[in-house]
């Protein structure tokens, strides 16, 4: 009698977690199905039609769409450029955003007015940014070029946005430049994650400072790393808004990336159907990537 | 395991959803909803007596898209819009003036998204007939020949006719391409107007020798480098050879002489140094090209006629003192094998405005494309209209309007633009879409001497044909 009372009020116990976990999670879930699951899902089905975007009649065309995108040398072109950005992201953010955090973590409170200096740039839009470095940069009476005329004492036009490879290079130094606060910000919560004793042992045991970091604090900052790669990976894949400004992909598609690839084809072509292709090649390549990413640098979780 | 595969899935679903999940977001509506007076209470309206359809008495609203961010043109659609109001108060116009630089992208997005405006501006060209195709256009033929209409020019109808078919009513009035250059450099200089080719490189070896940039161009933009490669194609072979190409019949094809011609001119340009340095990244959405010829480093400048107005906003005594024009050159060889020399680049509507008035069934909503039929002959192109775009330097696409210009350079590009035995429209607006931007990349390699001009015309043929096939 009483196991049976105890059971029924264990099973109401985890019928009520269950609502309550529906209803907390229902608002969520209905949000992602409508902004998240259903354009992707649509994107794969309007990636089978010969389409211009506005035409009532969209006429199926199987997988013809994607055989043209494995064909397709601009699209593996883009793909390429994404790849260099990707690589120079990882090798430029990260380890910055880990100098300044760790510069930052040392110092301790007085520089705290570094702290808001340096994470500045990434509180701008990233519109602001690229038309910010569009002027800096320019030919006619930019920064850069009057600068170094001044140096030189004559006429000088450094054409850093006009030019390949410069452009594509360009653009790489200004994301650096906008994203590297967001991991040094990351970095610093790292830091703080490390419990005082540890560091307190430490030092205790004899060990300097540059050891403590070098043997202690780095390794410990492993899962860190990983996420932040993971993150800088993902982003430099998918990466859009500020490139759009700055160059729109040219000169001449040097620095045409997959999105505004994907974008020129479904906006501004009339091509829908194949902008859908690229875009649902562009979700498949960047899945595998982060997937076999992840795979490859396993690193423990805990410690 | 599984969760962290499920979180990097959705990581990357966010950047599918980009495509899919826009809408039109950033519209502001303003409805000019004041625009009831008195004319209406007296029932006098500015159409009486005219012969047009009549126009319903039920309450009708009608959306309306135009790219007017900003005075004078701004003031001058709203007032249309205004008067019209208030000769027909129970019909409503909700204006949107649109964004410029993304407004093609939300044109399409809002027609695919069953939420394009009835009335809507554009440029003509390759768009045109894409929006007709999709059915987001009404075929005006039947009404522009029975009802009454502005005695717009032929190039006017011509541009506005797609397939033997009138889809717009122009409205943003002529636009010709020529030579702006400083009158104070030349006769410094001792410069005399070149009106052939060879007297034109004189001229830019002459300034070049004097430290002067010979012509200011900001090729971040493209179409700013294709006027000089469409005028000199235009000016080795007339239309004859654009046409075979854009149909790559009979031989035409992007590789023809003219081609060759323009490109290989153009490269030589470049290498003499007769366009600024780092040309592709000068921009001409920030006025840069307009800034060289402000402090006097660059002489000279090929560009739509609307700089007449832009320059004249900015500084107009400087602009007086200044500023001339002329016509792009002759090309004397061509000319004596009888290539004719008038052929120019332009617009003959500037923009123009299409209806899209249809019933849920697909079915044309007549009532509605009426009352837009009135709208944009009467009001929109009446005399209040063209006045105030004339003053400020517009030539609206009508008779007459050529006649007393008051501004000297106006009356020449003007005068130019009727004498041409053809006008060709911007080959970036008339080109199809998918052609138009491997044309634009070209023209950065090419200014660039990235791509030799044979390699540009063979990347243009195959754009060409591929879109022909479609």
């Amino acid at each position: 009698m009483e196991k049976v009372e105890k059971n029924s009020l264990a099973k109401a116990k985890a019928r009520s977690t269950a609502i309550a976990a529906t209803v907390f999670l229902l608002p969520a879930l209905i949000l992602i199905a409508i902004y998240i699951v259903y354009p992707v899902v649509d994107t794969f089905i309007i990636s089978g039609f010969k389409w211009n975007g506005i035409s009532s009649d969209r006429i199926y065309i199987g997988l013809e769409n994607w055989n043209t995108l494995i064909h397709d040398s601009m699209f593996w072109k883009s793909f390429g450029h994404n790849l260099i950005v990707m690589v120079c992201s990882i090798i430029l953010q990260i380890p910055l955003g880990m100098l300044l955090a760790t510069f930052l973590d040392a110092g301790g409170r007085k520089f705290n007015i570094f702290k808001v200096i340096w994470f500045l740039p990434y509180l701008m839009s990233s519109v602001a940014i690229a038309f910010l470095f569009v002027y800096a940069l320019a030919t006619n009476g930019g920064l850069v070029s009057s600068l170094v005329t001044l140096i030189k004492g004559q006429k000088t036009t450094i054409d850093l946005l006009g030019s390949a490879p410069n452009a594509l290079f360009t653009i790489i130094g200004v994301m650096a430049w906008q994203f590297t606060p967001f991991y040094m910000v990351y970095f610093i919560a790292g830091y703080g994650n490390i419990d005082t004793t540890i560091y307190e042992a430490a030092i205790i045991d004899g060990a300097t400072r540059r050891q403590y970091l070098r043997h202690i604090a780095i390794p410990l900052l492993g899962p860190i790393f990983k996420t932040a790669c993971t993150m800088s990976l993902i982003g430099s894949l998918k990466y859009f808004d500020m490139i759009w400004n700055m160059t729109q992909g040219g000169p001449a598609g040097t620095t045409e990336l997959m999105a505004t690839y994907m974008y020129k084809l479904s906006f501004q072509q009339f091509n829908m159907g194949y902008g859908s292709t690229v875009a649902a090649g562009m979700f498949i390549l960047i899945t595998a990537i982060a997937l076999f990413f992840n795979r490859v640098f396993k690193v423990k979780e805990d410690y | 395991m599984r969760r962290k595969i499920m979180s990097l899935v959705f990581a990357s679903i966010l950047t599918v959803s980009a495509l899919s999940g826009c809408s039109n977001s950033s519209s502001t509506p303003k409805g000019s909803e004041e625009g009831t007076d008195k004319s209406a209470s007296s029932g006098a309206k500015q159409t009486d007596g005219k012969n047009l359809p009549q126009l319903t008495t039920e309450p009708l609203t009608i959306t309306l898209w135009d790219i007017s961010t900003e005075d004078p043109g701004k003031s001058n659609v709203e007032g249309a819009v205004k008067r019209f109001m208030a000769d027909y108060p129970n019909i409503t116009v909700n204006q949107v003036h649109q964004q410029n630089d993304n407004y093609k992208q939300q044109l399409v997005v809002a027609m695919s998204s069953g939420q394009a405006p009835n009335i809507y501006c554009h440029w003509g060209g390759g768009p045109m007939a894409e929006y007709y195709k999709s059915g987001f256009a009404n075929d005006i033929t039947e009404m522009y020949a029975k009802y009454d209409h502005p005695d717009f020019v032929d190039a006017a109808v011509a541009q506005s006719t797609y397939d033997g078919k009138m889809l717009a009513i122009p409205y943003s009035g002529l636009t010709g391409c020529d030579i702006f250059y400083n009158k104070t450099i030349f006769s410094d200089l001792g410069l005399e107007v070149p009106t052939t080719i060879d007297e034109l490189e004189d001229v830019c070896d002459k300034l070049k020798a004097k430290g002067i940039i010979p012509f200011s161009l900001a090729n971040a933009s493209k179409w700013t480098g294709s006027m000089y490669y469409m005028y000199l194609v235009a000016r080795h072979s007339g239309n004859a050879e654009f046409d075979a190409a854009y149909t790559q019949e009979n031989g035409g094809t992007f590789t023809s002489p003219a081609f060759i011609y323009a490109g290989e001119k153009i490269q030589e340009w470049v290498k003499k140094g007769y366009f600024p340095d780092g040309v592709n990244s000068l921009s001409a959405d920030d006025n840069q090209d307009r800034a060289l010829l402000y402090d006097g480093s660059a002489a000279m400048m090929l560009h739509g006629s609307w700089q007449v107005s832009g320059i004249k906003a900015d500084n107009e005594e400087w602009y007086n003192k200044n500023i001339g024009v002329f016509r792009f050159p002759e090309d004397s060889e061509a000319k004596a094998s009888g290539v004719p020399q008038n052929v120019e680049i332009g617009t003959a509507i500037g923009m123009g405005l299409t209806f899209n008035c249809f019933k849920k069934d697909g079915s044309v909503d007549q009532e509605m494309l009426d009352a837009c039929y009135v709208l944009a002959t009467q009001y929109f192109n009446d005399d209040t209209y063209n006045n105030a775009q004339f003053s400020t330097g517009t030539i609206p696409s009508i008779k007459g309007f050529n006649e007393n210009i008051d501004d000297p350079n106006n009356k020449y590009i003007i005068d130019e633009f009727f004498k041409a035995s053809n006008v060709q429209l911007w080959y970036d607006q008339y080109l199809p879409a998918s052609v138009t931007e491997v044309h634009k990349n070209c023209m950065t390699e090419l200014f660039g001497l990235e791509k030799t001009p044979l390699e540009i015309g063979k990347e243009q043929d195959e754009a060409m044909k591929k879109a022909l096939k479609e």
